[in-house]
C-alpha cells in the first residue's frame, strides 16, 4: 500500500496544476463522457468522484473508486480539492455549469445510509456535458464488504463509459518472493486488483510457482516443490479454506497447470523420462489423458475462451514456438513464425488474441497476436518481461518485469499492467518481489 | 514408451550389420546416435515448419493477384472494348476432382485453349471451345467456371438472351462452383440490361442466403446493382 | 564384455592411482577423506556445464560425468540426485522442463557408463535456484549446469 502513495504522488500534483489552469478556462468543448476505445489515441475522460455522503466509509469508498479509474489510464480523477459546489444533496441533480467550470465530463455523487448492521450504498453518475443522469445503482452488503462495493461502481462507470465490461472486482494471484536468491523463499499470494487485502496462501518451506483461479474463485492450482528436495508437483488448493490436495501423483515432475474455462479440467505438463508433454486432468474424477506425445518440451498449455482449443508451447522444430491443437489433443499447428523464441501464451477471454513472451536478440517482450499467429504487436519490452495474464475484459494485460541482478544481488521483480494497444503501463504495488501474476475472472456477486 | 522402443530399434540396426563393431555397442555411443538422430528429426520439423508457412503465405498471395485479375477482367469487358494487351495470367484452378490423369491433362488443356480465345477476343472460338469442354467433361471441377465463361462470350458480343440463358443454366447447374457467385451477379446485371428488372432484383435477393461466404468485393457489387436497379 | 570392462576397471584404478599421487604431490590442498562428499565435490567434480537452450553433453563435461561414474561405481554406497538448472533467460516453466531434460540427460550418461540407474534420480530446479547470483554471460554459462548430488 505505501508503494502505491509513494507512486501516485507526483501524478496527483500535475493534475492538480491541470486543474487550476482549467478552473480558469472556459470549459474544454471535447470532454465527452464516452470513450471510442477502438480510436488509436485519447484524452483520458475527466472525472470528478465526490466524497459519499451519510458515513465516514463514503470518503474511503470515493478514493478506491478514483484509484481504479485513474490506474486503468482511460480517466483523470480531478482532484476534491479543485470542486467548486460543496454541500451537494446526493438525490439530486449537480449544479452542471460548477462541474462544467472544473472540466469534468462526468460527476459520481453517492451515499451510504446505515441498514439494520448492513449499509447501503447507491451512487449516480452524471454526465456533466448532457445536463442528466448517465447511470446510478444501489447496493446492501455488510459493512466490511465496503472495498468490493468500490470496485463493482467503479466497474459500472467503466462500463458505461468505455462500453466495455470492467475489470476492477477482480483479484490477482501471484509468487512473493522474498530472501537471497540463492534460498530464494516463493509463497503464492492473493491480492485484490489494486493491491490491497494481501494474503499468502502457502508457507514458503518449499517454493511454489505459477498459480492459477478457477473460473469460480474458489480454488487455485499451482506447482509446488515438496519436502526435502522433492518432485515438483501440482496442487489444487481451496481459496477459503487452505484445504490443498495433490493432483495426481506421477513419478516424475508434474508443473504448469490450468484451469478450462468451465473449471472442471486441468491441463499441465508432465515430465516422464525427462521429457515433458502435456495431459489434462478431470479434476472431479481425476481420469489423465495425454495429449501430446513428442520426443520435445511441450509445456505451458493454456485453453482457448471457448474451451475447445489449446495453445502451448514446444521446441518440437529446434526452438521455443506457439502451436495450437483441439482440446482432446490432435490436429496441432504452428502459428508462432517471428523472430526469436515464444513462450508462456495465454488466450483472451475474448478469444480474439493470444498473449505471449518473446525472447529475441537478447531481450524479452510482452505481446499479442490474433489467434492464427498474424497480426503480432509487442506491448512492453524490457531485460526480463515475462508471463502475461489478461483481465476479464480482454483490454489489460498484467505481467511482471525483472531487473539484472547484481553484485551477487537479486535485481527487483515488480508486477506491471499494461492496455492491450501498449498504452499505459504501471507497476502494481506489492508487499514484496512479485512474479507469476494470475489475473482472476469477475469475483461472482 | 515411445522413445523407448524407438532406441531398442536403433540399438538392433546398429548391431545387425557389423555385431563386431564393439565400439558400436557401447552405450555412450548408442546415446550420443540416438541424441543426434532425434537433434536431426527437430531440425527437420522446423525446417518442415517453416516451408509449410511459406506456402501457405504464397498461396494466400496467389489467391488475391487473382482474385484482382479476375476483377481487372471484367472490367474490361464491361468496357466493351477488347484490347490486346490482356494481362497474360491464368485463371484460377481449383483442387480438381478425383479424375485419370490422362483424361485430366485433356481437359485441363481444353479449358485453357478456350480461355486463351477468350482472352484473344476470338469469342466465338471460345464459345465453341467451352460448349465442347462441357459435354466432355461436364462433372470436372471446372465444368463451373466454363458455364460462366461461356456466359461471358455471348455477353461480350451483346448477345444478351443467349449470355442469360448460359448465366442461368450456371446458376441452376454449378450452383456450388467457384464461379457460383459471379455467375449469379452476371444474371442479374444481364436480366437489367434485357429490361427484366424485376427478375434482376430477385436474383440478387437469392445472393445472401446461396452465398453468405462470398467476398466483400462481390457483395459490393451486388449492392450496387441492387441500387442501380432500384430493387427494394 | 566382460573383459572390457575389466579392463576399464583396471584403468580407472591407474586413473584415480594417478589422481591421488597428483594429491599428494601438492601440500597447499586441504585433506580430504576419499570417498566421502567433498572427495567427490572436490577431486571429481560435481557439475557440467551446457549450451544455451540445449541439453546434449559437451565435450568438456564427458570427461567429468565419465570422472564421476568411476568415484560413483568404487563407492556404491551413496544414492545421487542429479539436479538441472537453468540460466534466467528463459521462461519459467519452459526452463523446468530444460532443466529436467539436462539433468536426464547427465542420467542417461552415467547410466551408459555402467552407474545402476536405480541409484540415480533426477530434479528440474529451472531457473529457480541460481549458483552464481549474476546477470552477465558468465554467470549464465555457470548457471546452465547439472548437478550430481550425493544422498
Amino acid at each position: 500500500m505505501n508503494t502505491r502513495s509513494d507512486m501516485m504522488l507526483p501524478r496527483r500534483h500535475t493534475i492538480l496544476g491541470g486543474v487550476a489552469l482549467a478552473a480558469g478556462a472556459a470549459a474544454p468543448a471535447h470532454a465527452q463522457l464516452t470513450i471510442d476505445m477502438t480510436r488509436p489515441s485519447f484524452e483520458p475522460v475527466p472525472i470528478a468522484i465526490v466524497d459519499f455522503k451519510g458515513d465516514k466509509v463514503g470518503a474511503d469508498i470515493a478514493g478506491v473508486v478514483r484509484n481504479d479509474l485513474q490506474n486503468s489510464g482511460l480517466f483523470r480523477s480531478i482532484s476534491p480539492s479543485a470542486f467548486i459546489q460543496q454541500n451537494i444533496d446526493p438525490n439530486a441533480p449537480p449544479r452542471f455549469q460548477d462541474w462544467r467550470s472544473i472540466g469534468a465530463a462526468g460527476v459520481v455523487i453517492g451515499q451510504v445510509v446505515q441498514a439494520g448492521g448492513n449499509i447501503k450504498v447507491d451512487f449516480r453518475l452524471w454526465d456533466v456535458v448532457a445536463g442528466n443522469q448517465a447511470t446510478g445503482l444501489s447496493f446492501t452488503s455488510q459493512p466490511n464488504n465496503w472495498r468490493r462495493l468500490a470496485h463493482i461502481i467503479a466497474d459500472a462507470i467503466y462500463k458505461r463509459v468505455t462500453g466495455e465490461e470492467g475489470y476492477f472486482d477482480t483479484r490477482v494471484a501471484y509468487v512473493s518472493e522474498t530472501g537471497p536468491l540463492s534460498a530464494r523463499v516463493k509463497r503464492i499470494a492473493i491480492m485484490d486488483q489494486d493491491g490491497a487485502n494481501n494474503r499468502y496462501i502457502t508457507d514458503g518451506r518449499t517454493i511454489a510457482l505459477t498459480p492459477r483461479f478457477s473460473p469460480t474463485l474458489q480454488e487455485i492450482v499451482y506447482m509446488a516443490y515438496g519436502e526435502n528436495n522433492g518432485q515438483p508437483r501440482v496442487y489444487l488448493q481451496s481459496v477459503d479454506s487452505g484445504r490443498r490436495e495433490l493432483l495426481g501423483n506421477f513419478p516424475g515432475m508434474s508443473f504448469a497447470p490450468r484451469f478450462s474455462p468451465d473449471g472442471t479440467k486441468v491441463v499441465m505438463s508432465i515430465s516422464a523420462d525427462g521429457n515433458s508433454d502435456i495431459y489434462e486432468m478431470d479434476v472431479r474424477g481425476r481420469a489423465l489423458r495425454r495429449l501430446t506425445n513428442t520426443a520435445a518440451i511441450d509445456t505451458s498449455p493454456c485453453y482457448s475462451n471457448d474451451g475447445t482449443q489449446i495453445v502451448f508451447n514446444s521446441d518440437r522444430g529446434g526452438s521455443q514456438q506457439l502451436y495450437v491443437m483441439s482440446a482432446s489433443g490432435g490436429n496441432e499447428r504452428r502459428i508462432s513464425f517471428g523472430q526469436g523464441r515464444y513462450a508462456t501464451p495465454v488466450w483472451s477471454p475474448r478469444g480474439d488474441h493470444i498473449a505471449f513472451t518473446k525472447i529475441s536478440g537478447g531481450t524479452f517482450g510482452i505481446g499479442v497476436m490474433r489467434t492464427d499467429g498474424s497480426g503480432e504487436r509487442m506491448l512492453a519490452s524490457g531485460f526480463l518481461v515475462e508471463g502475461p495474464t489478461w483481465a476479464p475484459n480482454g483490454r489489460v494485460l498484467m505481467f511482471f518485469r525483472q531487473q539484472p541482478n547484481s553484485g551477487g544481488r537479486a535485481g527487483s521483480v515488480t508486477l506491471h499492467q499494461i492496455d492491450i494497444t501498449g498504452r499505459f503501463e504501471r507497476q502494481v504495488p506489492t508487499p514484496t518481489d512479485a512474479s507469476d501474476p494470475a489475473w482472476s475472472p469477475l469475483i461472482p456477486q | 514408451m515411445k522413445q523407448l522402443q524407438f532406441r531398442f530399434l536403433i540399438i538392433i540396426a546398429l548391431a545387425l550389420p557389423s555385431a563386431a563393431a564393439a565400439q558400436r555397442l557401447d552405450p555412450v555411443h548408442v546415446e550420443d546416435r540416438f541424441n543426434q538422430l532425434q537433434q536431426s528429426i527437430t531440425v527437420l520439423t522446423g525446417q518442415i515448419e517453416q516451408l509449410q508457412y511459406r506456402n501457405q503465405q504464397l498461396q494466400q498471395q496467389l489467391e488475391k493477384m487473382q482474385a484482382d485479375y479476375e476483377f481487372r477482367l471484367e472490367q474490361l469487358e464491361k468496357g466493351g472494348t477488347r484490347s490486346g494487351t490482356a494481362p497474360a495470367a491464368r485463371p484460377r484452378t481449383p483442387p480438381a476432382a478425383a479424375a485419370p490423369a490422362a483424361a485430366q491433362g485433356n481437359a485441363d488443356q481444353a479449358y485453357h485453349d478456350a480461355f486463351k480465345k477468350l482472352q484473344d477476343g476470338d469469342y466465338a472460338g471460345a464459345e465453341s471451345g467451352f460448349r465442347t469442354f462441357l459435354q466432355r467433361f461436364p462433372q470436372h471441377a471446372l465444368a463451373g467456371n466454363a458455364q460462366y465463361w461461356l456466359g461471358e462470350t455471348f455477353y461480350a458480343r451483346r448477345d444478351y438472351k443467349n449470355a442469360m440463358t448460359a448465366f442461368a443454366e450456371g446458376y441452376k447447374a454449378y450452383k456450388s462452383s467457384p464461379k457460383g457467385p459471379d455467375n449469379l451477379l452476371k444474371l442479374g446485371i444481364t436480366l437489367a440490361t434485357l429490361g427484366r428488372k424485376s427478375d434482376a432484383c430477385a436474383i440478387f435477393a437469392r445472393f445472401k442466403q446461396d452465398y453468405p461466404r462470398a467476398t466483400d468485393l462481390q457483395k459490393r457489387r451486388i449492392e450496387q446493382e441492387r441500387q442501380k436497379d432500384g430493387c427494394s | 564384455m566382460r573383459m572390457i570392462k575389466a579392463f576399464a576397471a583396471i584403468a580407472a584404478t591407474i586413473l584415480l592411482a594417478a589422481c591421488s599421487d597428483q594429491q599428494a604431490a601438492a601440500p597447499a590442498t586441504t585433506t580430504v577423506t576419499p570417498g566421502s562428499a567433498a572427495d567427490f565435490r572436490q577431486n571429481v567434480g560435481d557439475r557440467v556445464f551446457f549450451d544455451t537452450d540445449k541439453s546434449n553433453i559437451r565435450e568438456d563435461a564427458r570427461t567429468t560425468l565419465g570422472r564421476q561414474a568411476e568415484w560413483l561405481k568404487k563407492y556404491p554406497n551413496y544414492q545421487v540426485t542429479i539436479e538441472g538448472h537453468c540460466d534466467e533467460r528463459g521462461t519459467r516453466e519452459y526452463n523446468l522442463a530444460l532443466g529436467e531434460r539436462r539433468a536426464n540427460a547427465a542420467r542417461q550418461y552415467l547410466v551408459a557408463q555402467g552407474v545402476p540407474a536405480a541409484r540415480l534420480k533426477t530434479i528440474s530446479y529451472g531457473k529457480e535456484r541460481p549458483d552464481p547470483v549474476g546477470s552477465d554471460e558468465a554467470a549464465w554459462a555457470r548457471n546452465r549446469r547439472a548437478v550430481t548430488a550425493l544422498q
